[in-house]
């Protein structure tokens, strides 16, 4: 019944004799991606090369520059503002980490107890103000925080009159504006991630927790908080990278008429990026500002890989 | 084959079909419209009430001089900046005629002097006795290096306005005041609690460190200045230090005169409206935006000098400014340079612009016409034109440096910190504040100071 091996090879190898003969062997590959290879090259690789070679120059226009080496690296970290930037940025990171995702977590957890009546229209209020966009929302939030005439102001003053109508808000608590103007947007994102997660925890596990005599906090403790823990560190290293390349909050936030750039109360380390390439001109200095960004970007994407992978391992 | 190729469509969505018939679309749009053809010399503009100004302008240059027609465009002014830097830095292509405002064009004299791409009018302007013609102080902001690029828009002299209805109707004569220490003490009383809070709901003068307007119009107004004849920071004068402190003395402690009112937005007008502040610093340029957003006010107001600093001392100050600048790649130069004149030189120009905005010529040669003389309802019959043109030759030069804009920021910052020590402190004199003042501007002047000299193409 078998088929015997001498009668198959024979053929495969008449094929191959038979077949075109290919001028460059070993090509093909190289074709097919070659497509990819072609845009990558130009639309990233060579403007990467360039925008490093732009940050060791000082420029104006292409036809004016002078090669300057680490100078610009060296006024960048000499330069207050750009440590009021990383200060204000890093204020915020805390804001979204310690204070947005345990909240959005609060509110999947809410949202996921079993037998809760209209779970989708309240997933569709949480997560509406990220429809709004991030522009339309500051504008919005920057006349609700106007002195005397805003919002919240009023309101505070009207329910307790002790309180300033004149409270700066954007001029004075610039950063803690862009906070909470930030947990409005994007609270509801977030809980829709933990909510994903919890929704995926198997109710088997819960059950045996339950049946082996498991309370809520070690159900919670023991079972939902390991299986969500790969999301819950993915939506952290996405808090923090987002919040290091804050830019259109606090420049449509914190700008009017008469304050035509954040300063550096509210100013971040996108925004001082922009100002210092497209208002004061250099852009071999905005370049380094951009390098120095992308290193520590990418130093927090390396370690949130080590970190949950040594967890995975462990 | 044509079978299957059908049988492929047939399972194409709805939403393909949509983006295959978008795109489809507007690729023939676009080959139908053709290479765009240029009819005449290209002359942008940024601002859209200048743009409708000027149509009937162009439309009349046009039918009489046939040959050497011009396109007006309306760029916006963040793109209109750009595509300038753009063209000058790389030669992309730009208009030929170029009106642009103060900060643009500031930014274009920051490299070597060769990126400039405006011609150096300097002497067509001196042989035509243009120099004596339009207002002197006007040339300042559009002279670099010794030489000018542009033809001034504008003066943009400052003045008081203030609510009429409600100081004089509190028997205060305004007229009478000449200093800024004469104003305080005349309109304290005004400053009332309404809501019983404790707190004054009412202020003579809107102001506030934050806003750009009033922290420099002021300094200037006061003769402070940021930079020298030779584009040297000097922020942190003793003059500048005094100004300062002086104002700071406005906006903190118990005796401050001021209220943060924002500009040009709908809550600064509702305080205006509601009478949270009874007076304003204006420009000639914030009439036109007066009369169009604040309509309730009309007979409501009326414009007097600035107070002094001291007796005798200047009684206007300058904000914002236009240029019109004609490109080195202009391949005609002469028709661009006619036009130029043709229009900023119009009496008929001087007179429409100062209907519709409120500014005024700086051709010296027109401020006699009848239109600026004219009572207007809007400010009680006061002649507003005449009052900004009194003004006119007093205001204050103001440098042309590309680090002017970093200097107002780094000022601003000096003046709010200025103030958050006078209240940490609890010092709200001039004397007290002056040491502290003094400080905040040289840290201004040293970040300015450090980035003059990561410029490696000027001078100094």
């Amino acid at each position: 019944m078998s088929v015997p091996a001498s009668t198959n090879t024979p053929t495969i190898a008449h094929k191959r004799a038979r077949g075109p003969v290919r001028p460059f062997p070993g090509w093909a590959p190289w074709i097919f991606i070659a497509p990819f290879l072609i845009i990558f090259g130009t639309f990233i690789l060579w403007p990467l090369l360039k925008s490093l070679l732009l940050s060791l120059e000082y420029s104006y226009g292409p036809a004016h520059t002078v090669f300057v080496g680490l100078r610009n690296y060296r006024l960048i970290l000499g330069d207050p503002l750009f440590w009021a930037a990383v200060r204000n940025t890093c204020i915020f990171a805390a804001g979204s980490v310690f204070l947005q995702l345990p909240l959005a977590f609060g509110l999947a957890m809410l949202l996921n107890r079993r037998g809760l009546r209209w779970r989708a229209v309240y997933r569709l209020i949480f997560f509406a103000p990220y429809l709004v966009g991030l522009v339309f929302a500051s504008l919005i939030f920057s006349f609700i925080f106007e002195k005397r005439t805003g919002l919240i102001n009023r309101t505070l003053h009207n329910l307790l009159p002790a309180w300033n109508p004149e409270f700066p808000w954007l001029q004075e608590y610039a950063v803690i504006t862009l906070i909470l103007v930030a947990l409005w947007l994007y609270v509801g994102l977030n809980m829709v991630y933990f909510l994903a997660a919890l929704q995926h925890v198997s109710s088997d596990l819960l059950d045996a927790a339950s049946i082996d005599g498991a309370g809520p906090w070690q159900r919670f403790r023991q079972v939902i908080l390991p299986e969500i823990l790969p999301v819950g560190s993915f939506v952290v290293m996405l808090s923090i990278i987002g919040s290091l390349q804050l830019f259109e909050l606090p420049w449509v936030l914190l700008t009017n008429p008469t304050q035509p750039v954040p300063d550096e109360r509210g100013i971040t380390i996108v925004v001082y990026l922009y100002q210092t390439g497209f208002i004061t001109s250099d852009l071999g200095y905005a370049s380094a500002v951009g390098w120095l960004l992308a290193v520590v970007l990418m130093g927090i994407a390396v370690a949130q890989r080590r970190i949950v992978g040594a967890r995975e391992n462990a | 084959m044509t079978l299957r190729f059908t049988n492929w469509l047939s399972r194409l969505s709805p939403g393909t079909w949509v983006v295959l018939v978008l795109a489809l679309g507007s690729s023939v749009i676009v080959f139908v419209q053709g290479k765009f053809e240029r009819t005449g010399m290209p002359f942008w503009v940024f601002n859209k009430v200048h743009f409708t100004t000027y149509q009937p302008f162009v439309d009349r240059w046009n039918s009489e001089h046939p040959g050497t027609r011009v396109d007006m465009f309306l760029i916006q002014l963040d793109a209109f900046e750009r595509r300038l830097l753009s063209g000058f830095t790389a030669g992309t292509p730009i208009g030929e005629i170029l009106e642009t405002e103060r900060r643009v064009a500031t930014r274009t004299f920051l490299g070597p002097e060769e990126t400039v791409g405006f011609v150096d009018l300097a002497d067509r302007l001196r042989d035509e006795g243009l120099l004596e013609t339009i207002n002197r102080p006007s040339f300042a902001p559009w002279t670099s290096r010794g030489r000018i690029y542009g033809i001034p828009h504008d003066v943009h002299p400052m003045v008081l306005c203030y609510r009429a209805d409600l100081i004089e109707a509190a028997g205060i004569d305004l007229a009478v005041v000449e200093t800024w220490d004469e104003f305080a003490r005349a309109l304290r009383p005004l400053m009332k609690d309404f809501d019983g809070d404790g707190r004054p709901d009412r202020f003579p003068l809107a102001g506030w460190p934050s806003n750009h307007l009033f922290v420099e119009s002021l300094l200037r107004q006061g003769g402070g200045r940021y930079f020298d004849e030779d584009g040297r920071p000097e922020i942190d004068s003793d003059l500048n230090a005094r100004l300062l402190a002086t104002i700071t003395t406005w906006t903190a402690g118990p005796d401050r005169i001021c209220t943060d009112v924002p500009e040009q937005v709908a809550s600064g007008n509702q305080m205006r409206r509601d009478g949270t502040v009874l007076c304003q610093l204006m420009p000639d340029w914030m009439v036109g935006q007066w009369k169009r957003d604040l309509p309730e006010l009309a007979g409501k107001v009326k414009l007097m000098p600035l107070p002094a600093f001291t007796p005798g001392g200047r009684r206007t100050s300058v904000w914002g400014g236009t240029m019109l600048g004609i490109a080195r790649n202009a391949p005609d130069f002469e028709s661009a340079w006619a036009f130029a004149k043709a229009l900023y030189l119009s009496p008929e120009l001087a007179e429409v612009t100062f209907r519709g905005t409120g500014i005024i010529t700086p051709v010296k040669s027109h401020w006699v016409l009848p239109v600026f003389s004219e009572p207007d309802p809007f400010f009680c019959g006061q002649p507003a034109g005449r009052l900004f043109i009194e003004q006119a030759p007093d205001v204050p030069v103001r440098s042309s440096s590309p680090f002017e804009r970093l200097a107002l920021e780094r000022v601003k910052v000096a003046a709010i910190a200025l103030r958050a020590y006078a209240n940490r402190e609890g010092k709200f004199t001039t004397e007290a504040l002056i040491p502290e003042a003094k400080r905040l501007l040289g840290i201004a002047r040293g970040e300015v100071q450090s980035h003059i000299d990561r410029n490696l193409f000027l001078d100094s």
